[in-house]
């Protein structure tokens, strides 16, 4: 029975230190990508010359913080947030095969899946803003529920069109099919669905254009106002984890899996996923952000027709490529 | 079965824009009564930056004035030592010597541009947010302004409150290798600042947050007592520098943008338009500087020899943000009677009475930021 | 059409910001590197100077510099002996000045003027609080600006021609 448990947890045990590994140095890479844009240096002194050091002392500076309570506060719910979102966030990743040949949980209806644990992530916001008695976070965590829960629609439509074309939903047979050409060259109905899922990726992982509730400049710091020490650390690595498990879904559905432009091995996700993260980090710090009103207008009026007409068009497509 | 249904009415939510705040452009606290994300009311509170500069100026002689001054509007300070210094000067019937003059403007024009840059940039920062695109555009615009500020170090000293200004006269003299120096900024900054102005309004999301928000109509601007980029993103066509011409501005070609709408997008685009016009007015200054002194009166011994007639006066001029007066009440002794500033970032910001109540928490930042406060100014 | 008309807009967006990152930073990363200071520093700190031949204090304690302060931090006691005034206090408090330069520009001697460094950051504020014995050694030590009292005042006088 030892020897079974042992068994069953390894795999957890690494996928889970290799991911907080990985976490830990996007926020470095974040970083310095950041000041090279801004023609500036980034953390330059710990770890000199380059700083690759600085997320060990963030990690022991947040560590050693005021860990404090507001007075009028529910306490339970206060301390539970950060880590249902932490728990949420990693537990999702037992879906993907990442860097493994078959995932952790090898199931039939893959991203699927991914994607209805993830939006659970929504609860562990709410809970959070609201137990923190502060008007600002009671602003923001609403503006953020209706986000996320109106972009759901298009996240799961836009990645169901490549669904429809392969013929299946497991991450086996999605990555056998692209074994000679991605489906983002697919001719229109690639590049369609690849434009939405990363719409909806953005909005569903709060990044800019659509961060308002958390990076505010109008309502200081959002949800997590009244967190400091450990607690903020865990929102804010879990925001990364969540981030990097959509850019993993994304680069195994749109861009191969691991079939890469010349050979195929495991680590192509990775290097991949980091690709299409530096492609997220290149548009946060290049443009503004627009307001709530503004982002459901465009997502009820714009963006849910469109992919219901992609969905069709995949129909069709798929109907007709049988036939012949 | 109706008394079960209950509908309570709650009233409005409070929220304080408290005077530690991001996107305040300074110390003002603003109270918001919302009613989901629509504002319903507004109740501002002012003060928080008062030094007490007119009760200073009670007890300084004339002479100690223009660098305590200096600090008033801090993000142009030559605008009110110019101002203080030329208004000094009428009652006195001091005649300033044009080279002197040339001086004055040279330096007044360098920094309206350095004024404008860290309003764009800052509106950057609240369009944007700290971390994110725009931190971009704050750290571009405070690079450009860097250039300038290396100028003025080599032209006076400090890269900020220069002090040049003195009654009857500026304090130091203009080398050949600064001039040099000014020649290589004007060919490096007037690509860059194009691009940015062509860059910036043309921006898909910058025209979706700030057109038709805070629109000043044209009627409105005129009889609130507003000035500067305010009045004219409305079109109304009036600028000190034209209109009451001082200095050596008359004998200086330079065009006046205007705005249609007036609303945030028509401001912030006047204001980089400014820019250029004032690069222009740079280069034909330093083309043409005349020789002669820098000051006109016998070198200064003692402060409490300045002594002017008895007398009053009013002066203003165009400073980055409006028009900028000094009324002086002279009694015959070395210390003024009576100073009173005209300050224009207090009369732009009572239009936020009329401007936020009905728009969104969001617009209000854009709105501020499209004001252009300086706290410095306001409070005094 | 408006497709289109956002595509160019996302992409010049994202060029401007891209091509930003082949060009080298604007930092100066203290305290390795150290930016060069222009002729005419005003930040520095103050120093009283001698006569460099006889080795005599410049400074004899007219009280100008005292009155012309704005901010009132200059503190002088005179005593008389051999013909001239002495300064036998010279306080100035540092924190308080706005470098104005005022009291440079009134001084008859050259006796006052400021130099080029600042003075070292400290703990303590007493180390802020200039006396005579300090000035003078700075102005042994450190570099000098160029501003001086004579200099400004010829540059004044209205009878003076073209100087550049």
């Amino acid at each position: 029975m030892f020897n079974s448990f042992i068994e069953f947890s390894l795999p957890i045990f690494k996928t889970i230190s290799i991911l907080i590994l990985i976490v830990a140095y996007l926020v470095w890479l974040e970083r310095k990508v950041a000041a090279k844009m801004q023609s500036r240096v980034g953390p330059y002194s710990v770890g000199y010359p380059h700083g690759w050091l600085q997320p060990l002392a963030d990690a022991l500076k947040l560590m050693t913080k005021d860990d404090s309570i507001p007075k009028n506060s529910d306490s339970l719910l206060f301390n539970l947030g950060p880590v249902w979102i932490m728990v949420v966030s990693l537990a999702s990743f037992a879906l993907l095969p990442f860097y493994f040949d078959n995932p952790m949980l090898n199931i039939d209806l893959s991203f699927m899946l991914f994607i209805a644990i993830s939006s659970l992530i929504i609860i562990g916001i709410f809970i959070s803003g609201w137990s923190s008695n502060n008007k600002y976070a009671l602003i923001s965590v609403l503006r953020m529920t209706a986000q996320i829960i109106s972009y759901e629609i298009p996240l799961v439509i836009s990645l169901l069109i490549p669904c429809i074309l392969i013929g299946s939903l497991s991450f086996g047979d999605i990555i056998r099919f692209q074994e000679s050409t991605w489906i983002i060259f697919y001719p229109i109905l690639g590049q369609l669905s690849f434009i939405i899922f990363f719409i909806s990726a953005l909005a569903e992982g709060n990044r800019i254009p659509f961060d308002l509730s958390e990076a505010e400049s109008e309502l200081i710091s959002g949800y997590t106002t009244e967190y400091s020490g450990i607690k903020f650390a865990l929102f804010y690595l879990a925001e990364y984890v969540h981030l990097f498990g959509i850019c993993v879904l994304g680069s195994i559905i749109f861009f191969g899996g691991s079939n890469g432009p010349f050979f195929s091995h495991n680590i192509l996700i990775v290097i991949k996923s980091l690709l299409f993260f530096t492609l997220i980090l290149f548009i946060r710090w290049s443009f503004f952000r627009i307001r709530i009103d503004q982002l459901l207008k465009f997502n009820w009026i714009k963006l849910i027709p469109l992919s219901f007409a992609g969905l069709l068009l995949a129909c069709f497509a798929k109907y007709y490529m049988d036939f012949n | 079965m109706e008394d079960r249904i209950v509908e309570k009415d709650f009233g409005d939510l409070a929220v304080n824009m408290g005077p530690q705040h991001p996107s305040t452009h300074g110390v003002f606290r603003l109270k918001l009564y919302l009613q989901g994300e629509k504002i319903n009311k507004i109740e501002s509170f002012l003060g928080y930056l008062h030094r007490g500069v007119e009760k200073l100026s009670e007890k300084l002689n004339y002479d100690q004035l223009p660098p305590v001054l200096e600090r008033d509007d801090y993000l142009s300070p030559t605008s009110n030592s110019l101002g203080f210094v030329n208004a000094v000067e009428k009652i006195c019937d001091i005649e300033v010597s044009r080279k002197a003059s040339y001086i004055r403007v040279l330096i007044a024009e360098l920094q309206r541009i350095s004024s404008h840059l860290v309003a764009l940039g800052t509106y950057g920062l609240d369009l944007g947010g700290a971390l994110g695109g725009g931190a971009s555009l704050f750290l571009y615009c405070f690079r450009e302004r860097e250039k300038i500020l290396d100028i003025m170090e080599d032209l006076t000293g400090t890269r900020f409150h220069t002090n040049m200004n003195q009654i009857g006269g500026v304090r130091y003299d203009v080398k050949t290798e600064s001039i040099d120096k000014i020649k290589k900024l004007i060919i490096e900054l007037r690509p860059i600042l194009e691009d940015y102005t062509n860059m910036i309004s043309k921006d898909e999301i910058f025209m979706k947050r700030t057109k038709n928000i805070g629109v000043i109509s044209k009627e409105l601007a005129e009889e609130s007592g507003g000035s500067g980029p305010i009045l004219r993103g409305s079109g109304v066509n009036f600028d000190i520098r034209k209109n009451k011409p001082y200095e050596c501005y008359p004998e200086l070609d330079f065009k006046i943008p205007l705005g249609q709408n007036g609303d945030a997008y028509d401001r912030t685009i006047v204001r980089m338009k400014e820019n250029i016009e004032s690069l222009n007015i740079v280069e034909q200054i330093i083309s043409g500087i005349p020789s002669g002194n820098i000051h006109s009166r016998k070198p200064l011994k003692s402060a409490k020899l300045t002594k002017p007639p008895k007398g009053s006066s009013y002066f203003s001029i165009e400073s980055p943000r409006g028009e900028l007066g000094f009324f002086i009440v002279s009694d015959g002794t070395s210390i003024p009677y009576r100073m009173k500033i005209r300050a224009p970032s207090f009369s732009n910001l009572s239009l936020v009475e009329k401007l936020l109540p009905g728009t969104f928490i969001a617009d209000s930042v854009v709105i501020l930021g499209s004001l252009d406060p300086v706290f410095g100014d306001v409070d005094r | 059409m408006k497709l289109v008309r956002i595509f160019k807009n996302i992409f010049r967006n994202l060029s401007f910001t891209l091509s930003n990152i082949g060009k080298p930073a604007v930092t100066i990363k203290y305290p390795e590197e150290r930016r060069v200071f222009p002729d005419k520093l005003r930040l520095g700190t103050f120093g009283l100077t001698s006569d460099k031949e006889t080795g005599e204090e410049n400074c004899i304690a007219c009280k100008l510099c005292e009155r012309i302060c704005p901010s009132e931090i200059i503190e002088i006691d005179i005593e008389k002996r051999d013909g001239r005034g002495w300064a036998k206090k010279f306080n100035l408090d540092l924190q308080s000045c706005i470098q104005c330069e005022l009291c440079v520009q009134v001084c008859p001697v050259d006796a006052i003027i400021m130099m080029k460094e600042a003075e070292k950051p400290t703990t303590s504020r007493a180390d802020l609080f200039l006396t005579k014995a300090k000035m003078m050694r700075n102005a042994e030590n450190l570099e000098e600006s160029w501003a001086k009292g004579s200099l400004l005042q010829d540059s004044h006088t209205p009878t003076m021609g073209e100087k550049k």
